[in-house]
């Protein structure tokens, strides 16, 4: 298998300036991989992951097909075909379903399900050159149970376990392992804008979440991480087309 | 203790002579784990215990005696069971029954004799073997479909049971797997049915353990799950 000149597998990993990205993007350097970092914007954040895990920063909106070709031509440029995709960018926007504009339906469909479409026939063409690949696609809890007032969160995450389904049939025979991961609360960023939606200090929204779960406690970033560490590697090969679930066993929706 | 001078943990595998279940335990001891094996007859294990898992006193006696040679059970892996294809019709009252006597039954007798201990230390984990023909049934394996989805909803009920009290409690369903339970004949060989499979072959046991493997030590926020490395022949 051609491979990165320092024999290393390049690992491109989205929406990777904070919570569960930057978790996995430290991960999968620990693992030995030459990760490339993207966001949507420079940031300081950024900086300081790619620093960390002694990665390549890539900035692109991955809503935006060209960014995102643009983007993965300098990867393999710079680094060589991408062989492992985590596509873990996502845009959330919470609201009761008939006060949700159009606008801020469609960027979180662009965003969350448009932008794997993008990124994954981006990076396929250098996967097939590889002769192997990995995806690992970052749904959510909400995929897989809905939510009130996440219409659109939840229909695009929905969208992406299809989308990981389908394309774990398409491409398995190929040696490209698709399948998804579905987290439940995890202690990242967005718990800030959870806590700001309902009203209530952080720490209230983290301590209501941990009541909520079988496990009394939410997830952390790493976990999750560790998770999609899994199904990056040769570990996972019999898992085609797979929804992996760590949520603390919240999907019987407590709540 | 490990060569860092942690304690090593304490695993308990049924099933652990063959297949899946030697595999498991030869995972576990390769990553640091003191393996009890248990099965009909004697596994290759740290410690090997020959119980059938349908007797609920003999698991109790082999879990006594794993506590005492090898220090309290961290991790339970029930894997015992066998595999038959009979067409519905042709499954016996008695069929029908040592089917779920092995499989429910023995998952519920070696998680009965686990559970009080790591309940008081108020820690521990067990991953149950079920299968992906729970999850999508098969053509003459209504049985063993029914006994392998009825460990599913046991699983489930319990890891909501004792997930408040640290015991961690997941499935793994593998799918069509090459070990001993696939006679050579069997039409899970053919390579007409392999050609159906996304991944073009079946799943290797050592796959199969690297999931359980991957539960036990990296899992830690999977309670009641059901991971199936299948091959793709469920999605």
């Amino acid at each position: 298998m051609a491979m990165h000149p320092e024999g290393r597998t390049v690992a491109l990993v989205t929406g990777a300036a904070q919570g569960i990205g930057r978790a996995t993007a430290l991960r999968l350097s620990a693992d030995g991989m030459l990760v490339v970092v993207n966001d949507r914007k420079p940031s300081e954040e950024l900086d300081r992951i790619v620093e960390e895990c002694g990665g390549i920063p890539a900035i692109a909106d991955v809503s935006d097909p060209h960014a995102v070709e643009e983007m993965v031509s300098r990867i393999e440029a710079e680094a060589g075909p991408v062989g492992v995709l985590v596509s873990n960018a996502a845009y959330m926007a919470m609201g009761p379903f008939l006060e949700q504009s159009e606008d801020e339906w469609w960027a979180q469909i662009r965003t969350n399900l448009c932008g794997t479409f993008h990124l994954i026939r981006s990076v396929l063409p250098g996967m097939r050159r590889l002769g192997r690949g990995k995806i690992v696609i970052v749904s959510s809890e909400w995929g897989v149970t809905g939510w009130p007032n996440a219409t659109a969160y939840a229909a695009s995450k929905a969208g992406l376990i299809s989308l990981g389904k389908t394309l774990g049939r398409e491409l398995a025979p190929e040696g490209i392992f698709v399948n998804v991961v579905a987290p439940g609360v995890t202690d990242t960023p967005q718990l800030e804008c959870d806590a700001r939606d309902a009203g209530i200090p952080v720490e209230e929204m983290r301590e209501r979440y941990a009541a909520e779960s079988p496990i009394r406690r939410i997830g952390k970033p790493e976990e999750i991480a560790a998770t999609i560490s899994f199904l990056a590697s040769s570990r996972s090969d019999p898992f085609v087309g797979q929804v992996l679930q760590p949520n603390g066993g919240t999907t019987r929706c407590w709540a | 203790m490990s060569s860092h001078g942690e304690p090593l943990k304490v695993a308990m595998v049924t099933g652990a002579a063959s297949g899946i279940g030697a595999a498991v335990s030869a995972l576990l001891s390769e990553h640091g784990w003191r393996v009890a094996g248990v099965d009909l007859r004697k596994p290759a294990s740290d410690l090997a215990l020959i119980a059938d898992v349908t007797d609920r006193d003999a698991l109790r006696e082999a879990v006594d005696s794993i506590s005492r040679e090898l220090g309290p059970i961290d991790l339970l892996v029930t894997v015992a069971g066998y595999y038959e294809m009979v067409p519905v019709a042709e499954i016996t009252a008695q069929r029908w029954w040592r089917m779920l006597e092995v499989h429910l039954g023995g998952t519920r007798n070696a998680c009965a004799a686990v559970l009080p201990e790591m309940l008081r230390r108020n820690s521990g984990q067990i991953i149950t073997i079920s299968s992906e023909l729970a999850l999508g049934g098969g053509d003459g394996d209504a049985h063993y479909a029914a006994a392998k989805g009825a460990i599913i909803g046991f699983t489930k009920s319990l890891a909501v049971e004792v997930a408040g009290k640290g015991v961690r409690v997941n499935s793994v369903a593998p799918g069509p797997t090459d070990t001993p339970l696939l006679e050579a004949d069997s039409p899970w060989r053919d390579p007409g049915f392999l050609g159906t499979l996304p991944l073009r072959r079946l799943v290797r046991p050592e796959e199969v353990a690297e999931a359980v493997l991957f539960l036990a030590e990296e899992g830690s926020y999977f309670c009641g799950q059901v991971i199936s490395p299948n091959a793709g022949a469920v999605i």
